[in-house]
């Protein structure tokens, strides 16, 4: 890895000109590039996880329910797990949308039309598969007999929509 | 997949409005889909299945929107890496080991890659300063996969992304652009406090990490919540980039009025070295090649075209090298076919 050439820590900013046949080479940490006022363009998820950090290692523990990503793990690669990551970690995630996004809360540009009928079912039958899974793995069959006969009535639902 | 590398770039083409500037305009959506888990954890069955799913948007009879579909793990890595040079798809997606595919324009300048960061990622590059037709052109590839797919979506935080930094509208919207004259007059901190008055992000020619190389600079919306596509393109195409164009060529001006022997030495010096050597780096050629883009775009050279320019600096690249001239060169062997091949379109 390529040290700062001011210090010890890593380079993030990297900069090669050649003038006159002459290689000159600048290898910058975070910090001593801020110094030397280079904007480092987008903003470091990584500098905003780290401020944050207070309000986020109030309960590492928890975890999303769809996907099973904690807090924890969000922080290790800044990547939410699902889109279910959002409601479960509203509280957390608002202090860090608001940083990242310039104080913007609210989505003001285009929104998708309608789903069509045989993407709304699609949906549906992967939920249900999943909870199926779910059941059949804690062993509790009767709530999966009944998440059975709900598959079965929307697959009847989309061959008689097919006919 | 046979690619034609001469014929199919959008580099090629002759409509490259304010191209002494802006080399290319882009526009990128970032797009997922409701009942699945992010890519980051997703099982191998959910990513074939979200491929299969998008595959779809090629079973089209429509031929304007017609898009070859790539496996990724079926292509190449000579190609693989050429794809990644053209920027039609990111390093992430080329060295993933997860299904993922690429669904491409046979123009290749629009391309839709599944099972990136996101689910979908929709893309379109064009030369020049086009960037109502890139936002256009993306726009029209999301209606035609919003027919096949079902998209996470939410009232207040827009379309739902992986990264929180690109909720609500997905869409980034970037310029390439070529800055020689600033940086010699040495006015690039303009163009730095510009982005920050207007949240915008500057970065190196290869994007996020990348060092600066032939004075080439990448300038793209750093929000994406908030504020509609149309104007966060407005923010980039009529707020940032009029007054941009306007320095850059006044600087160029100046250097031509009170520095033309520097620029000269410069220009030629750079020639010199791209018609003559015979071993020549990625480095060394990129910055040889904006040196000379300066020097054509004030006519101290009019044998060789801006066109060229463009194209070598595309096609100087290791893959691209190796696709021409043979896929097992080693790093001299590139080194040497890069200054053939240069030299041979440099040279009337």
């Amino acid at each position: 890895m390529t040290t700062c050439d001011k210090c010890e820590k890593p380079a993030i900013y990297h900069d090669v000109r050649i003038v006159n046949g002459i290689h000159n080479t600048t290898h910058l940490c975070a910090d001593h590039a801020i110094e030397a006022g280079i904007n480092l363009g987008p903003i470091d998820l990584s500098i905003v996880l780290k401020e944050a950090g207070t309000v986020l290692s109030t309960d590492n523990a928890k975890s999303c329910d769809d996907c099973g990503m904690t807090i924890a793990q969000y922080k290790e690669n800044s990547l939410l797990g699902c889109p279910t990551c959002y409601e479960t970690f509203k509280e957390e995630l608002e202090h860090i949308i608001a940083k990242v996004q310039d104080n913007h809360t609210q989505h003001v540009g285009r929104a998708p039309s309608q789903t069509t009928f045989e993407q709304d079912r699609h949906l549906q039958i992967r939920r249900l598969l999943k909870k199926l899974e779910a059941a059949v793995h804690e062993e509790e069959y009767e709530e999966a007999a009944v998440l059975r006969d709900q598959l079965r009535d929307l697959h009847d639902t989309g061959e008689h929509h097919e006919n | 997949m046979k690619i034609d590398i001469e014929h199919n770039c959008p580099f090629n083409s002759d409509h490259t409005p304010f191209g002494d500037v802006v080399l290319s305009s882009r526009a990128r959506l970032a797009r997922n889909l409701e009942g699945f888990p992010f890519v980051n954890r997703a099982s191998t069955s959910d990513c074939k299945e979200v491929t299969s799913l998008v595959n779809r948007i090629c079973n089209t009879d429509n031929q304007a929107n017609k898009l070859e579909w790539v496996d990724m793990d079926e292509l190449d890595s000579v190609t693989t890496t050429m794809f990644v040079e053209r920027h039609l798809i990111s390093n992430y997606l080329a060295k993933a080991e997860h299904p993922r595919a690429i669904a491409v324009g046979p123009e290749l300048s629009r391309s839709v890659m599944v099972n990136e960061e996101d689910h979908i990622r929709i893309q379109s590059i064009r030369p020049g300063l086009q960037l109502q037709d890139v936002m256009n052109d993306v726009h029209l590839l999301d209606l035609q996969i919003e027919e096949a797919v079902c998209y996470a979506f939410h009232e207040q935080l827009g379309f739902i992304t992986a990264c929180p930094t690109n909720l609500g509208t997905g869409a980034r919207f970037s310029v390439m652009l070529h800055l020689p004259g600033l940086r010699i007059i040495k006015d690039l901190q303009r163009i730095h406090q510009a982005c920050e008055g207007m949240s915008l992000a500057i970065r190196g020619y290869r994007g996020e990490g990348s060092s600066t190389i032939a004075d080439l600079f990448q300038v793209s919306n750093q929000i994406t919540l908030g504020k509609t596509e149309e104007q966060l393109c407005e923010i980039l195409a009529n707020d940032f980039l009029p007054p941009v164009i306007e320095w850059e060529r006044k600087a160029r001006m100046q250097i031509a009025e009170k520095q033309l022997s520097k620029l000269d030495d410069q220009t030629f010096r750079s020639l010199g070295v791209l018609k003559n050597a015979r071993l020549l780096t990625s480095e060394e050629a990129m910055q040889c090649l904006g040196n000379l883009r300066l020097g054509i775009c004030l006519e101290r050279i009019q044998d060789i075209s801006m066109h060229t320019i463009n194209q070598l600096i595309v096609e100087i690249h290791p893959a691209h090298l190796k696709y021409k001239y043979g896929h097992d060169l080693d790093a001299d062997e590139i080194n040497l076919c890069r200054s053939e091949h240069i030299r041979n379109k440099i040279t009337p």
